[in-house]
């Protein structure tokens, strides 16, 4: 194979070939950072637990369940704790500084969330005072907060009759060692929520978004989803049960058809960027007919032709492909930072990278097939009686 | 006697053109013998190239055999004529036909990448062949920094660099000066008399004819008559 030849022609039409390989490169690096959203949105029904469901409203997630429905829950054989989980909705300072914080009983959510591990402070200090809170690493990097730190959150859906903000006091920091649960959260005691509303110190629903249950060693999570649903047939409020799993899925799903959509883009941008190396390949060859002829007159064969058209497609790509890596690679600490409390899970796994150049290295094969193939069935004689 | 190197049989070429048939070579014999200069003269349409192309392999008989160093071109493959040609065929173009992106050095080391050579062989040859074509000072020249007359004089030496048998040249001088055509066909007598090439020579040029040991005239297809420089064995068979 001229080898020589092929990294020559590509020299010869310096402008053509980096802007192919620049397109390329812009390609593979969308579908590289789509797919890493993609899979930031599953991380949390990949990671979910199995020992864990969630009771939420019949008829809506933004539906508050009755508090004294804990107690009942709590008597349903099979279950070994429950925990309240409110979505409190509020921003730090500006809404563009958002997060999720989230009311939960403060003696029970390191129990029904093992995964969450304390690395600074610890859960007596978060369970001294009401006001106390525990946030995860992400968000304490994020902001520059410390152990002892006061977070003033303003209130959307909760809000304080006073007009001033809430104030939590970072009582410990924790790291989460699985997905779904993320370290850019905030969560403070439901107890302090409740009397805040209670004495009329803040306004808002009082009820409980879900209740989370955690499942006795050995317990049918189908039965007991079951056995909970059947509790409340009869009201007032009627509940459904599922594991976290579903949870989370609904909840992405609540977002539209993201992962589609995203895909749908990716594809398209793949296929479009497919057709201009095809159109570059293709005008490559229309100029180097007559080359190919004297080629073929030289004494090379028609398979030589096909390779070198082949792998010249396939170098662009390949250079195309490998640059939309690096770039997604070099830039992922960055859109992880940028995007940590609405995707926490953000990073550029071994697979996407693969996955990315596979697809780059793919539509230079497809791109490259057809002009080779032209190559390869050009007549000799033809092909020198072509004009210059 | 000497031996035949180069022998067409009741060749019969044709191609359409639109809806009409031209017959290019009919019932065509010759004969050529190892070591011969010969120069193809002859009308346009005559078969000149037609002849050329058969016995360069880069074309097909309709009918009839095409023997080359006796290889029976006729039945073979694709991918043997393509060897036949890396082996035994050089080939020097009227339009020169080097490659725009490669240099001087590279373009002649081209037809060696199909042989078994390491690097420093390759390049050994190639720059043999540039120096006896006097072109070892503009290796790293590409062909658009080279006259006409350099372009050919590299074309020669990558028709020599893989010691072929054969050298067929197609109108090698074609467009180049009278000076410039003189050195090329100074190099065409050099590679026939000083290293044995069998050389068939198409061209219109009766000065360039005059350098060959003999000129075969064509015309319409068939071997007009064959003319001596020199006391030559082969004749049209059966005329």
């Amino acid at each position: 194979m001229p080898w020589h030849l092929i990294g020559q022609n590509l020299r010869a039409h310096k402008l053509r070939t980096l802007l192919t390989i620049g397109s390329l490169a812009v390609a593979v690096f969308l579908v590289c950072f789509l797919r890493t959203v993609v899979l930031g949105l599953e991380a949390g029904v990949v990671g979910s637990a199995s020992n864990r469901l969630i009771v939420q409203s019949a008829v809506s997630l933004f539906v508050d369940l009755p508090l004294g429905y804990q107690s009942k829950i709590e008597g349903v054989p099979g279950v070994a704790r429950v925990c309240k989980q409110q979505w409190f909705g509020g921003y730090f300072q500006d809404p563009s500084n958002f997060f999720a914080q989230f009311a939960v009983d403060g003696d029970r959510l390191l129990e029904t969330f093992p995964e969450m591990q304390i690395v600074q402070g610890s859960e007596e200090a978060f369970r001294a005072s009401p006001t106390q809170c525990l946030i995860g690493t992400g968000l304490a990097a994020k902001y520059g907060w410390k152990l002892g730190s006061r977070i003033p959150i303003i209130g959307t859906y909760f809000t304080r009759s006073d007009g001033k903000p809430w104030e939590f006091t970072v009582a410990a920091l924790y790291e989460s060692k699985s997905a779904n649960v993320d370290n850019s959260t905030l969560w403070f005691h439901f107890k302090y929520l409740y009397e805040s509303l209670v004495s009329k110190a803040a306004e808002g629903p009082l009820g409980v978004g879900v209740y989370v249950i955690r499942l006795a060693g050995g317990s049918d999570p189908v039965k007991v989803a079951g056995a909970v649903d059947a509790l409340f047939d009869s009201g007032p409020l009627r509940v459904q049960t599922t594991s976290e799993a579903e949870f989370q899925r609904q909840f992405v799903t609540m977002m539209g058809s993201v992962q589609t959509f995203l895909g749908s883009i990716g594809g398209g941008v793949l296929f479009a960027i497919m057709l201009a190396v095809l159109n570059t390949m293709l005008l490559s060859f229309r100029q180097r007919f007559h080359e190919i002829g004297v080629l073929k007159a030289l004494g090379f064969s028609d398979a030589v032709t096909f390779g070198m058209l082949l792998f010249e497609s396939l170098g662009i790509c390949a250079c195309g492909g490998l640059l939309g890596v690096t770039a997604s690679l070099a830039s992922a600490s960055y859109f992880a930072r940028s995007m940590s409390t609405i995707l926490p899970t953000f990073a550029i796994t071994g697979a996407t990278t693969a996955m990315g150049l596979g697809l780059a290295i793919s539509i230079g094969v497809v791109a490259g097939l057809f002009p080779a193939w032209q190559a390869m069935r050009l007549e000799c004689i033809d092909a020198l009686r072509a004009e210059v | 006697m000497a031996e035949t190197i180069i022998e067409l049989k009741r060749v019969t070429r044709s191609y359409r053109r639109g809806s009409e048939t031209v017959s290019a070579l009919q019932d065509f014999d010759l004969q050529v013998p190892v070591g011969a200069f010969r120069a193809i003269m002859g009308p346009s349409g005559s078969g000149k190239s037609t002849l050329l192309n058969l016995v360069g392999g880069l074309d097909r008989p309709d009918a009839g055999n095409v023997v080359v160093d006796g290889a029976e071109l006729t039945g073979m493959s694709p991918a043997q004529l393509s060897r036949f040609r890396a082996d035994r065929i050089g080939v020097i173009f009227q339009a020169f036909n080097l490659i725009s992106v490669l240099t001087a050095l590279q373009n002649v080391e081209l037809p060696l990448l199909l042989h078994s050579l390491g690097r420093a062989r390759r390049r050994e040859q190639a720059l043999r062949a540039l120096k006896l074509v006097g072109m070892d000072d503009r290796i790293h020249h590409r062909p658009a920094q080279l006259s006409g007359g350099q372009e050919q004089r590299v074309a020669v030496a990558r028709a020599f660099a893989t010691d072929p048998k054969v050298i067929l040249a197609d109108e090698p001088t074609g467009e180049l000066d009278r000076h410039a055509a003189d050195s090329i066909l100074d190099l065409l007598v050099l590679l026939n008399q000083e290293f044995g090439k069998t050389i068939l020579m198409v061209t219109h040029d009766p000065r360039a004819a005059e350098r060959a040991g003999a000129v075969i005239h064509l015309d319409k297809g068939q071997v007009d008559r064959i003319v001596p420089r020199e006391p030559v064995s082969e004749q049209p068979a059966g005329r």
